[in-house]
């Protein structure tokens, strides 16, 4: 096991890796921006080291600054999170160099996995289907147009370089093609530093399942169930939940024993979520893969009392994963609400500012991630995310109840917050059936979705 | 109102001198007389748009030799722009509209906010550090802070009595093997150097002390 873990991220992750490490044992050292010197985990971890200025490419992006870090703490392990170098190759492979271990997957192992459209073309070997898309990167226009009239519109145009909804557009015609193209190519070239695109087939009403996978240095690999995450704006997660109301018990099994399968054969290593579009006929595609810990991780904890990111730690401390897939027993149904600095009512716009009252709800089943404090000032550099309430019950009707009695309790004061689109969505009627697809809110607009749960 | 801290112009500095006098005759003996019976190491106050720090001088006491594994110092200055006169009358204009708040830290260095405090009040902000001789004029001395995580290498100009000028590269900071500036944040004659050669160091961290040169035009 490692002597100490340089935590190279921030917010409510790097309280959740720090948390992880002192189930562990393990020494951890908390790097931060100048913007987060105040942060919770900075202030909890008992060690914490300044590596940059608030401009995240020279802090948490920069990977000089973060070895470098973890070389003179002393850290021979560097977790980063999710986001930031989580999944940069490069990054894993200097790490390496430096005779430090980066948690997650093998830097070999990220390159496998770090062509989103080879990554479908490989997992589609090994038997998954995969949704139809763009072969290579869209290399200008004309090309763009052949390869949406072979997949068939509507098509969705991706960036290879990244997640989280941006430079993401769903086109229907040649002409939304060609204006969106430029539009998406600057938002992934702003985020990600590359504005790589390729096309992938829309599916009308479609659910977003995914499946969590641990997989070991020596080639044991389990599933941990899946995860329904359809309710997104503008392709960006805001609640997660598990299991899916969208598959039968038999088709749920069959998806995580085919994911899998799968991913243990095409060489994968350490904890990651392999993501699947369900049709309304319930057929399901392999989209992509995640090759880290994500955001909605403790949905797959409530209801299995696994720890995924002390496995994570584990796995790449060389630790056989030590449990098999019998010993894996999802109970109950979980919910995860994104409690984001935004407000719904004015398109989401992000907020930053001084939190200045705030209370974490609690009882049964109900856990709270958040970096929070009261007096803590949001930084505005950095993404909206404020914390993850989950709420976990025997079923799902539970679950629901304990998430609107939660999301009551919850006190965020002094900044907005996106509690009231959570709130409309547990008195949604298509969300109460669990028939809610990925464009419940896009589809009526954030607004006129409030005003629709306020009349009920 | 915007933020004017980036942008300062002629008229936006000599309005913020006339706020900070104004400020200075009411609140500063009382701050300073404050900071003398505390054993702290800075205090915080808050007013309308204003937030006024005061920090005892960095030269002295346990910020020598500091290691980048120690927890972090509230006090850290860390502008890669200009350097600052700790200990000194510091004014910053805190974002328009926000109300007073009287700021507290717990035992772990945690700040909770706490509204409806009538006026300004004075609040720890920082963890406290002993031994310190508030005496003297602190508001003379500047810090070059580090540019940077890695370790530290003193260059020839870093010492005691050598005049400097604004951007003068005083050492480096080995990042990784790639060498990031330490340079003078001003004119100045270096008083000397507060971290050892080859030490480690975090980004901000303070490194070299400073000295305003006499008779430099402003």
């Amino acid at each position: 096991m490692f002597r100490k873990i340089l935590i190279a991220n921030r917010g409510e992750i790097a309280l959740r890796i720090l948390r992880a490490c002192r189930t562990l044992g393990v020494e951890a050292v908390v790097a931060y921006s100048e913007a987060d010197r105040d942060s919770l985990p900075v202030q909890l971890a008992e060690e914490a080291i300044c590596i940059g200025p608030a401009d995240a490419r020279r802090s948490y992006l920069s990977a000089p600054a973060v070895i470098s870090a973890a070389i003179v703490t002393g850290s021979d392990a560097i977790h980063p999170g999710y986001g930031f170098l989580s999944e940069d190759e490069t990054f894993a492979e200097v790490v390496r160099a430096h005779d430090l271990t980066f948690i997650g997957p093998p830097p070999e192992v990220l390159d496998r996995f770090a062509s989103k459209e080879g990554t479908r073309r490989l997992l589609g070997d090994y038997g998954l289907p995969t949704i139809p898309g763009s072969r290579g990167m869209l290399r200008d226009d004309e090309h763009a147009l052949e390869e949406a009239e072979r997949i068939g519109y509507p098509v969705l145009i991706k960036p290879s370089a990244g997640g989280g909804g941006k430079g993401m557009r769903m086109v229907r015609t040649p002409r939304e093609l060609e204006s969106a193209i430029k539009v998406c190519r600057s938002e992934a070239k702003s985020a990600f530093g590359d504005d790589s695109l390729y096309l992938e087939k829309w599916l009308e009403d479609n659910r977003h399942v995914e499946v969590q996978v641990a997989v070991d240095r020596y080639g044991h690999g389990v599933h941990l169930g899946e995860r329904d995450c359809s309710v997104q704006r503008r392709h960006q997660k805001i609640l997660e939940e598990a299991p899916t109301p969208a598959l039968s018990p038999a088709a749920r099994a069959e998806l995580c024993e085919l994911a899998v399968r799968a991913v243990v054969e095409a060489g994968y290593e350490n904890v990651g979520t392999l993501e699947f579009l369900v049709d309304a006929k319930g057929d399901f595609y392999f989209i992509e893969i995640n090759c880290r810990i994500q955001v909605e991780h403790p949905v797959t904890e409530m209801l299995t009392g696994i720890d995924l990111v002390a496995t994570q730690i584990r796995i790449a401390a060389g630790e056989p994963l030590g449990f098999s897939q019998a010993d894996v027993r999802p109970r109950g149904h979980a919910i995860e609400f994104r409690i984001n600095a935004e407000d719904p009512e004015h398109e989401f716009r992000p907020g930053a500012g001084v939190v200045e009252g705030y209370h974490a709800p609690g009882g049964p089943g109900i856990r709270m991630d958040s970096h929070l404090y009261p007096g803590y000032e949001v930084p505005p550099f950095y993404d909206s995310l404020l914390g993850k309430l989950v709420a976990w019950g025997p079923d799902r009707e539970t679950a629901i109840a304990r998430g609107r009695a939660a999301l009551d309790e919850l006190v965020v004061d002094g900044i907005v917050t996106n509690v009231e689109i959570h709130k409309a969505l547990l008195a949604n009627e298509m969300f109460l059936e669990g028939r809610m697809t990925t464009n419940l809110l896009d589809r009526v607009g954030s607004a006129a979705f409030l005003a629709a749960a306020a009349r009920t | 109102m915007p933020d004017e801290r980036t942008t300062r112009d002629d008229e936006a500095r000599s309005a913020d001198h006339a706020g900070i006098e104004r400020l200075a005759d009411v609140l500063v003996p009382a701050l300073v007389a404050k900071l003398g019976t505390l054993n702290v190491g800075e205090l915080e106050v808050r007013e309308g748009e204003w937030r006024i720090r005061l920090r005892r001088p960095a030269g002295m006491g346990p910020t020598y030799g500091r290691r980048a594994t120690d927890r972090p110092s509230r006090s850290h200055p860390g502008h890669e722009q200009h350097g600052h006169a700790p200990g000194a009358l510091e004014a910053h204009r805190a974002t328009a509209g926000r109300p007073a708040t009287l700021a507290a830290a717990s035992a772990n260095g945690a700040t909770a906010a706490m509204n409806g405090a009538a006026g300004p009040v004075l609040a720890a902000v920082g963890p406290g550090r002993s031994g310190a001789d508030g005496a003297g004029t602190p508001d003379r001395a500047q810090i070059a802070t580090s540019p940077a995580v890695g370790v530290f290498q003193p260059g020839p100009k870093a010492v005691g009595g050598t005049r400097v000028r604004a951007g003068d590269r005083l050492g480096v900071v080995d990042m990784l093997g790639v060498p990031q500036e330490v340079v003078a944040p001003a004119d100045a004659i270096v008083v000397g150097v507060i971290v050892d050669a080859g030490t480690a160091v975090e980004y901000g961290q303070e490194l070299i002390h400073l000295e305003p040169a006499p008779a430099e035009a402003r």
